[in-house]
């Protein structure tokens, strides 16, 4: 899969810029400031309809601006699609494939891409917010159904917050919440299993040796005693029953995946109080990398990679081993302010960015 | 002119209040109703009146009818020991064309969403358990397979279970005569899930 051509107006710093890629490597150079991760988001929304960074559509509009469109041609199974995602301010994002509204569903069952920058770290320092929100991005470029389940049980949620709110029975959303939240569960048990040995071996890796380990923490709890469905439906309904009238008082839900967490440890110590800056760089690149290898694998073709800034604060010999660890990626764009290592000149086609714009192409 | 055209939008901004009209079909609606012919448009206006004046609700059932009960309350030949649940009358129409469901409904006249402020109380859910008595034997649940329609669904099942009448959902599958190759993913697996046993 790979995108050969995209036409980006009006987003973020971005007038009207249209770019040719190539299969291989696409490396955008350019100064702090001068668009070159704007690009990359732009890339990100068209083939997932978001941004990497979580930024709002109203934000990522051109200022005094009403509508972005970012408009791509993408090659996949020798086939080529047209892309197109459009948003004007204050209504709903319109999403067209060959020219067919379509859900932004669609996007994740045809598309996949893992990007990987400075944002990431949060990952690992921020809120729980942000580790599912990882999650939620990748496990749902493998499993369609897992999003569906997602977007109902955001449903249900709201639902039931509402008629916690109007002091109404909340029995039957809570029955549904039941229902989605035990698969949502069940689907990030096995995926962040996978996530957690890859990432552990990339880490030791990149970082020589070193020491990180991440669990899953639902916020149902007792995961090590029981993660059968059956389990997890008794202790989510336990914990339901427990928390109602809590729940009443606070006119919120309480329990459930929409709470759940990811604990990671570096040389045994929990990362979020005790890491450093560096350590949640790396940790972060040794995730993107498990994950990488995952979608590649479930998706029996390789993602598209976008790499933004990666190597301001590696060495050489990381830079190398990183290389090595991605090998036989796909399509890559990359930004950078420095020098790419040499290895990455190869095969590759360089973006000269500043001020939103192209300057140069060689 | 301009006294005409105050009226003209206040035209617009009534048909505005109804489902499912957006400000610009509003203006349309009425600018069109404005170019009809005097004929046209006072028969429009009768139509809405003798809409309101004839059609009423099914105190049974709470179909739209022309009598009271309604035509399928008061047939003979309906099975009344089968009482099928819906949200809307025009659910109960779509069902009504099934050849093989000769049964009686129930109209709930929307869907739980306390989003919308709607809850069990806004339902002839209390209508309904007046309904069932030794006759009836079934109570099939029709509500739509969404979020609202399966919570609504899940709250009847849990008030009637107790008064001992079989209670049943309609199965979420697959449309017939479609291609089990054309079906989307969401569909198909429904269709996995609501297998039933031969
Ligand atoms: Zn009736």
């Amino acid at each position: 899969m790979h995108i050969s051509s995209l036409t980006v107006t009006n987003f973020r710093n971005i007038t009207t810029q249209r770019f040719e890629f190539l299969r291989g490597i696409n490396i955008l150079f350019g100064d702090n400031g001068s668009g070159k991760t704007n690009l990359l988001e732009a890339i990100f929304v068209l083939l997932l309809g978001r941004s990497h960074r979580g930024a709002s559509d109203n934000y990522m509009v051109r200022s005094e601006c009403d509508v972005y469109r970012i408009e791509g041609e993408i090659i996949t199974d020798n086939k080529s699609i047209e892309v197109a995602v459009a948003y004007q301010r204050s209504e709903r994002k319109k999403i067209t494939i060959d020219k067919v509204t379509s859900r932004i569903q669609e996007l994740y069952e045809i598309f996949c891409v893992v990007s990987a920058g400075p944002e990431d770290s949060a990952i690992l320092s921020g809120a729980p917010s942000t580790r599912r929100g990882f999650v939620d991005i990748y496990l749902s470029q493998i499993s369609r159904k897992y999003l569906d389940d997602l977007s109902n049980y955001q449903k249900v949620l709201s639902q039931k917050n509402a008629a916690l709110k109007n002091e109404m029975d909340p029995g039957p959303f809570n029955a549904l919440l039941v229902t989605y939240g035990c698969r949502i569960m069940s689907n990030r048990i096995t995926f962040l299993d996978e996530v957690a040995s890859l990432t552990r071996e990339f880490y030791r890796e990149i970082s020589g040796g070193g020491n990180l380990n991440l669990t899953y923490q639902p916020s149902i709890g007792g995961l090590e005693e029981d993660r059968s469905p059956e389990g997890l439906q008794q202790r989510f309904e336990r914990r339901l029953s427990d928390s109602r009238h809590r729940e009443q008082v606070m006119h919120t839900s309480l329990v459930g995946p929409h709470r759940d967490d990811i604990h990671f440890e570096i040389e045994g110590l929990p990362a979020r109080q005790h890491a450093s800056q560096g350590e949640w760089r790396t940790g972060a690149i040794a995730l993107k990398l498990a994950v990488y290898q995952i979608l590649k694998e479930k998706r029996e073709s390789e993602p598209i990679l976008l790499l933004d800034e990666i190597f301001a604060e590696l060495d050489e010999k990381r830079i190398h081993g990183l290389i090595d660890a991605f090998g036989g990626f796909g399509q890559l764009f990359l930004t950078t302010a420095v020098e790419p290592p040499s290895r990455m000149k190869e095969n590759s086609r360089r973006f000269q960015i500043a001020g939103g714009a192209v300057e140069g192409i060689a | 002119m301009f006294k005409s055209a105050a009226s003209v939008e206040k035209l617009a901004n009534r048909l505005a209040r109804l489902p499912g009209i957006g400000r610009k079909t509003a203006n349309r609606l009425a600018f069109h109703i404005l170019k009809l012919s005097q004929e046209e448009a006072y028969e429009l206006s009768d139509i809405i009146r003798e809409v309101k004046d004839k059609v009423g609700f099914c105190s049974i059932c709470f179909n739209i009818s022309e009598s009271d009960p309604c035509q399928i309350c008061a047939s003979p030949s309906r099975q009344k020991s089968i009482i099928c649940v819906v949200e809307e009358t025009s659910d109960a129409a779509a069902i009504d064309k099934v050849e093989g469901f000769n049964g009686l409904f129930h109209i709930l006249g929307g869907r739980l969403s306390p989003l919308d402020g709607i809850g069990p109380d806004d339902l002839k859910t209390r209508e309904l358990l007046d309904r069932i008595n030794s006759d009836v034997t079934e109570i099939i649940i029709a509500t739509n397979p969404n979020v609202e329609g399966e919570a609504t669904a899940i709250y009847l099942s849990r008030l009637l279970k107790p008064l001992g009448v079989k209670v049943t959902r309609i199965a979420r599958g697959l449309p017939v005569g479609s291609d089990l190759e054309y079906a989307d993913s969401v569909t198909l697996g429904r269709a996995i899930d609501g297998r039933q046993e031969f």
